[in-house]
């Protein structure tokens, strides 16, 4: 059972790293800031303008 | 004498080591047995539980056993020194990460279309020498490739392919890395593009559901902009959902008189369209269109990849396809040419991407948080792409034989009508009739399958056949079907919107130095105009491969094969430049052997595409044969100038071959100068990693 749920917690934490939310709790945390929707969209136009300067795989 | 207190737990230590070793000695008997069975069986269906047997157990013993190796002989990995991941930390790219999450997100990044559609065309030699292939490459090469480059960035502080290129080989080879990057994104995306328009051509319910993605994902951007910014996963859910949606009514779509029409486009026009939104997604903000689009992929394509092994495990399915098929002889109808060398070719991303090298150089190595990570990142991310290409080379064989070959043969191989093209594919001793292909065509809700070239329409009825017998029966077939192409016309679409995109910066980096503003991403009319040349290159690629009487797919799918093994050309240069400089030679071949290997396929590979007299092979070939059909007057009217077209676009085509092997035999000529400097003592081997920093991190916290 502890294993399942520890198995569940990491699911949801690969999906929060690949939904880049874990990333913005980080930036929040980093920076000393409140979640607010202009927080989020400058950290979004960052994370996207890097992340999209690089190709993807075939 | 009385026992010490030290004595039971190292006889309980030496019982453990014990049981441990005939443990791996039990899966490596399960591995070379089911080798075994895959390869002397003939005449028979075998299943295909013997195929994902054998790449699991071998996948094993090659994690435990060689990648420790190299992970321990050679590069000496050290979780004592602190990684970039710790030294660099900033909250953004550089982050200590759970290996776990690291791995998955290493694995989605690295996993494209590639895997999936290069195994469903190699299915066409019969499916062992694809499967071995996709099998012992990525254990010797492919993850071994994936694992020294990522070893290599994370000891110089996340530095990409380019950089290692420029810093370790010369200026020239980061140069020629740079320049290579740039041309085989041209052919990716028109191949990619290609595989999407053979997959949507004539039929409405796929190019409705698809269609349908376009305004989904710019509501999923609005949402996530606006309505609840930050909430990806709630509005991917959304998403999601909606996608299904439009699945289901695409259903409704197709079989509406008046829909059905508007929706059903030929492949010339599905190729604009396609290209129009490559512009778009280029030029539109990224939060708008790319980011909503690539955030459900991603997911999408976790969670199908599950599934498809679950429903492998489950259905168990017998493989239809023999081990071998007459075409090994190098007449195969999907693309000509013998197994040497372009079974290894066409396999491009299951064995050995070079793509992966960027990914392994890119965001991976600046979120390890200890250097034994790398181990199950590294290699551990490439073996689970392996058994992704191994499922896709199942869903293609567990399909008749006949019904294999009707989907995925050009109608200039088998015959305009369906009628010629059974009688075609039952002569080379594959029996499938008309009205058997018209039942099928029906259950999955299409108008026909008969020429529907690319991988991908094969791929998803062998996926639809797996998850159709998982349950629901041959009444879900035609939504499973549909669901299959969705997926991979979703993320081959996120591929294409981000590659015109990077396509773009590197266009504008270049240009930036003729005139400084276009250099400029803020500029619009540069945005604009490098976007479009962007979209012009790998659209004129897109409708070549559209016009091409041969599918397409005969010409550009080994061309890209080329480009990408001969990346994977460069990163293993640059592996083995490293190895050398750490004073690590005696160990050269690791990187060495499948350097050498990937040398002698891919040259081989671009000099038979160039060069062979055989004109489905040799670009030149099909080029003088053209021209020989022009001048004796056989062609008229207004096949004059699309013939002259087709001898042009083989010659243009022989030319990028040509381009991409100077290029290469430049940094294997330039690393070669190097590695003969170093053993000669004429240059002095320096290691150019970051400097030991004592890690603060414990193991436990990692």
């Amino acid at each position: 059972m502890t294993r399942l749920r520890m198995f569940r917690s990491l699911m949801l934490a690969l999906l929060r790293e690949l939904a880049d939310e874990a990333a913005y709790q980080r930036h929040l945390a980093a920076n000393g800031r409140e979640h607010s929707p202009e927080e989020w969209r400058k950290f979004s136009d960052v994370r996207l303008r890097a992340k999209y300067f690089r190709p993807k795989c075939c | 004498m009385p026992l010490t207190t030290s004595e039971p737990a190292a006889a309980s230590g030496k019982l453990k080591r014990f049981l441990g070793q005939l443990i791996w000695a039990a899966v490596a008997v399960v591995a070379a047995f089911s080798l075994g069975a895959m390869a002397v069986n003939r005449g028979e269906h075998i299943n295909s539980a013997w195929l994902v047997l054998a790449a699991v157990c071998t996948y094993m013993i090659g994690f435990r056993f060689y990648a420790r190796f190299i992970a321990a002989r050679v590069m000496a990995l050290d979780n004592q020194r602190a990684t970039p991941a710790e030294r660099l930390e900033n909250g953004h790219d550089f982050e200590p990460t759970n290996k776990w999450i690291l791995f998955g997100h290493h694995f989605a990044a690295i996993a494209g279309p590639g895997p999936l559609v290069g195994p469903v065309l190699a299915a066409q030699f019969g499916y062992l020498p694809g499967t071995l292939w996709i099998i012992i490459g990525a254990v010797v090469g492919g993850a071994v490739q994936d694992f020294v480059i990522l070893f290599a960035s994370m000891r110089r502080d996340g530095k990409s392919l380019g950089k290692m290129a420029r810093e370790e080989i010369g200026k020239l080879g980061g140069f020629v890395a740079l320049l290579t990057v740039l041309l085989i994104m041209i052919i990716l995306l028109a191949v990619v593009a290609l595989v999407v328009v053979n997959a949507l051509a004539g039929s409405p319910w796929g190019t409705f559901t698809i269609a349908a993605t376009m305004p989904i994902a710019l509501f999923m951007g609005w949402y996530l902009r606006y309505r609840r910014p930050g909430k990806v996963l709630e509005c991917s859910a959304i998403g999601f959902a909606l996608v299904l949606a439009a699945i289901f009514a695409g259903q409704w779509v197709a079989q509406s008189h008046t829909w059905a029409p508007v929706f059903t486009l030929s492949a010339v026009a599905l190729a604009f369209a396609i290209t129009l939104y490559g512009f778009l997604a280029s030029a539109l903000p990224v939060w708008l269109l790319l980011a909503p689009r690539d955030y459900l992929s991603t997911f999408v394509k976790l969670g199908v990849i599950f599934l498809l092994a679950a429903g492998i495990v489950f259905v168990r399915p017998e493989l239809e396809l023999p081990a071998f098929t007459r075409f090994t002889d190098g007449n195969g109808p999907i693309f000509a040419g013998k197994i040497f060398p372009f079974c290894f070719i066409t396999i491009a991303c299951g064995a050995i991407s070079g793509f992966h090298s960027l990914i392994s150089s890119g965001t991976t190595p600046k979120m390890i948080t200890k250097e034994w990570h790398a181990w199950p990142v590294g290699y551990g991310a490439m073996l689970l792409e392996s058994l992704v290409a191994v499922m896709a080379m199942i869903a293609a064989c567990v399909m008749h034989p006949g019904v294999y070959f009707a989907v995925n043969s050009p109608a200039g191989i088998v015959g305009g009508t369906p009628a010629a093209a059974v009688a075609t594919i039952s002569s080379w001793g594959f029996p499938v009739s008309v009205a058997e292909m018209q039942q099928l065509a029906h259950t999955v809700g299409e108008q026909t399958l008969f020429y529907r070239t690319g991988g991908a329409p094969s791929l998803a009825l062998g996926m639809a056949h797996i998850f159709a017998h998982s349950g629901g029966g041959r009444a879900v077939i035609g939504f499973w079907y549909h669901f299959a192409i969705m997926f991979e016309a979703l993320f081959i679409l996120t591929v294409i919107d981000a590659g015109t995109r990077v396509g773009r910066f590197m266009l504008q980096d270049v240009l930036g130095h003729v005139h400084p503003a276009l250099g400029r991403t803020s500029w619009m009319p540069g945005v604009l105009m490098t976007s479009g040349a962007v979209v012009v290159a790998w659209g004129y690629f897109l409708y070549q491969g559209v016009r091409d009487p041969l599918g397409g797919i005969n010409s550009l799918w080994p061309l890209f094969g080329i480009a990408n093994q001969l990346l994977a050309t460069i990163a293993l240069c640059v592996a083995t430049t490293i190895l050398i400089k750490m004073h690590r030679a005696r160990y050269i071949w690791i990187t060495g052997l499948p350097l050498l290997w990937l040398v002698t396929v891919t040259f081989t590979a671009a000099w038979q595409k160039i060069f062979s007299p055989m004109p489905r092979i040799g670009f030149l070939a099909q080029a003088r044969q053209l021209q020989a059909t022009l001048g004796s007057g056989a062609v008229t009217g207004a096949r004059i100038a699309e013939t002259q077209a087709l001898i042009f676009n083989a010659r243009l085509d022989a030319v990028v071959c040509g381009v991409f092997m100077i290029l290469v035999a430049i940094i294997l000529v330039d690393s070669l100068r190097i590695w003969a400097g170093i053993f000669a003592g004429s240059r002095t081997s320096q290691v150019l990693e970051a400097p030991f920093v004592l890690s603060r991190l414990s193991t436990e916290e990692a």
